[in-house]
């Protein structure tokens, strides 16, 4: 399982850099950042945490469906470029535009493959071809700088999580989603997509209280009821070795052999 | 003199262009950026400016505050503008936060240079209608500073209201522009001493508030008239390649109007301030003298390299700004 940590605490660029710093240190997988009161545009926070932290994954979460896709596309791809291919996007509906969250993911995954291309949907066209625009104009549009990841890794969370599934893609559900319901969703995606929804994401956010063994439990579970294979951590840089050294050896296999965790607690600091 | 000096100018422009002339790593362009960025705080000069433009072939930064957050990050003092940025072709809200965004985890170094772009191609990507780009910018400029205002619930950035705003552009109504909203003027490269003069009695007799007037100038300094001809034969084809590409003239494209295209080119060939140290600041000292507060000192284009950029950086700062006599202190 991979585990990204969600630092939404972090005060200033430093406290973000902390937390990246300690889960790369950890061999955590990364960081994700969504929307907090220091941190308004998520992707503007990646491009920073990318120049403070190497290796990581950065993740960053976006409303979709307000603005134009081509722009938070353009934005994700040189947050990937600038981090050397670490970025995920996840993708929520823009509130009272979920109607056409779908046709925003398929914009942007359509912009972000790197031919020039043709958009037709019922809310966006690219090119437009307005007729007010006149000069130069291209009968392909082009998106440019490609970003480094051959296929940008991008999820859905929120009210997006038919959409995102339905297309194959990762989807980060909530702390307080019913895994059961979760389950069905993802047997449904499977049905419908046969191999193609092999490989996806399947994320949640959860809550850190200073429980390991909790955490350890709730992890089992959304692996066992829906297949969870990426968690977001809610915690700071303090957290990152408990997760580490306590939590991730306990989720990256089915089971464990009898005796060694007893072995770990005998040798290993709390 | 020097301290005063480095207060009215930086350097630019980062594009992150990787073109035909001169292919580069896209990735190394942008830890290239923040290793420049880094230099220039080092050197003693308060901001680096980037430019913007989308939809072309060479990876041109259509996002330029991911790009300086990048740099930002790796940097203590030194500040984050643009020469410009295409204002009308974002989502204002989405900007005013990525904006305060980059203002909060910098502390406050961030200038935003606000221009409205003038590729069809690039409007017409978006949705856009390119003869409404300046409505469209009134109002993203009012929502700017309603989301910095918290209207839309946001914690406002460091700087208050929020960031500098540059309005870019030296047509009448980017004068009146900045001039009614208290912002300053960021003009283009191509003016001469007497319009720049001309421009600024204008918008000192308009602004109540009153903004700083910037302007950007090429900036080249080379003391061996040989290596002097190479820089000009590169920014030639640089410049030619982009208003052969994308300048509309006689309402064709640039390289269908040769002789057009020339008439313009020599504009921007006669303005760049090129020379020894003595002579780049003489020139940078006309402007000065003209009225400009502020100049944006370009050395930085897709075909330069690396030690070169290095060399001119260093050039400036040790050889050319301690000459610099700016009349005013800065707004």
């Amino acid at each position: 399982m991979r585990l990204l940590l969600e630092p939404g605490d972090a005060r200033d660029l430093d406290a973000l850099a902390a937390a990246g710093e300690a889960a790369r240190r950890c061999g955590l997988d990364g960081v994700l950042l969504g929307r907090t009161p220091l941190v308004s545009a998520p992707l503007v926070a990646a491009a920073a945490l990318a120049a403070r932290v190497a290796s990581i994954r950065i993740a960053a979460e976006v409303e979709v469906g307000e603005a134009h896709p081509i722009e938070v596309a353009e934005e994700a791809a040189v947050v990937d470029v600038a981090s050397g291919g670490r970025l995920i996007l996840v993708a929520t509906p823009a509130p009272g535009r979920e109607d056409r969250f779908g046709e925003a993911l398929d914009l942007m995954r359509t912009a972000l493959s790197p031919a020039p291309f043709r958009f037709e949907g019922p809310t966006w066209r690219v090119p437009a071809n307005l007729p007010a625009n006149e000069h130069n104009l291209e009968r392909l549009a082009r998106l440019t700088p490609s970003p480094v990841q051959p296929r940008l890794e991008l999820w859905g969370a929120g009210a997006g999580r038919e959409a995102a599934l339905a297309r194959g893609l990762g989807h980060l559900a909530g702390a307080e989603d019913d895994p059961a319901d979760l389950a069905r969703a993802w047997d449904r995606a499977a049905a419908a997509l046969g191999p193609a929804a092999i490989g996806a994401a399947r994320a949640r956010r959860e809550r850190y209280e200073g429980d390991p063994a909790a955490l350890v439990a709730r992890l089992r579970a959304g692996r066992e009821g829906f297949g969870q294979s990426w968690a977001v951590v809610a915690a700071s840089a303090t957290a990152a070795p408990t997760i580490s050294r306590w939590v991730r050896p306990r989720v990256q296999t089915d089971r464990l052999p009898d005796g060694l965790e007893a072995h770990w607690d005998a040798t290993l600091p709390r | 003199m020097s301290e005063a000096a480095f207060d009215a100018v930086g350097v630019g422009l980062w594009t992150m262009q990787s073109t035909a002339a001169a292919p580069a790593d896209p990735t190394a362009l942008y830890e290239w950026f923040a290793e420049d960025a880094a230099l220039a705080e080092r050197l003693g000069f308060r901001s680096v400016w980037s430019a913007e433009h989308r939809a072309w072939y060479d990876g041109w930064c259509p996002a330029l505050v991911h790009a300086q957050a990048f740099a930002a990050a790796r940097t203590e003092r030194v500040r984050f503008g643009h020469a410009i940025l295409l204002v009308p072709q974002h989502d204002p809200v989405r900007l005013a936060r990525a904006l305060a965004t980059l203002d909060r985890l910098s502390g406050g170094r961030v200038d935003l240079g606000a221009g409205l772009g003038h590729r069809d191609a690039e409007f017409d990507m978006l949705g856009l209608r390119r003869d409404r780009r300046g409505r469209t910018m009134d109002a993203a400029l009012d929502a700017l500073a309603a989301v910095w205002a918290g209207e839309h619930g946001d914690e406002p950035p460091v700087q208050r209201p929020g960031p500098p705003v540059w309005v870019g552009g030296m047509a009448p109504q980017a004068i009146a522009r900045a001039a009614s909203r208290g912002h300053g003027l960021m003009l283009p490269q191509t003016l001469r001493p007497h319009q720049l003069r001309a421009i600024v009695d204008d918008y000192r007799s308009q602004a109540e508030r009153q903004g700083t007037v910037g302007a950007l100038r090429d900036v080249w300094v080379e003391a061996d008239p040989g290596r002097e001809a190479r820089f000009r034969r590169r920014v030639d084809a640089h410049f030619r390649e982009e208003a052969g590409s994308w300048w509309v003239l006689k309402g064709q494209v640039g390289f269908s109007q040769p002789e057009q295209m020339d008439r313009q080119l020599a504009r921007i060939y006669d303005t760049e301030v090129v020379g020894s140290a003595e002579r780049v600041a003489e020139g940078l000292n006309e402007l000065y003298a003209a009225g400009v507060e502020f100049l944006v000192l370009r050395v930085n284009f897709d075909f330069v390299e690396r030690a070169e950029l290095r060399d001119q950086l260093h050039a400036l700062a040790q050889d050319v700004v301690p000459l610099l006599e700016p009349a005013a202190a800065v707004h």
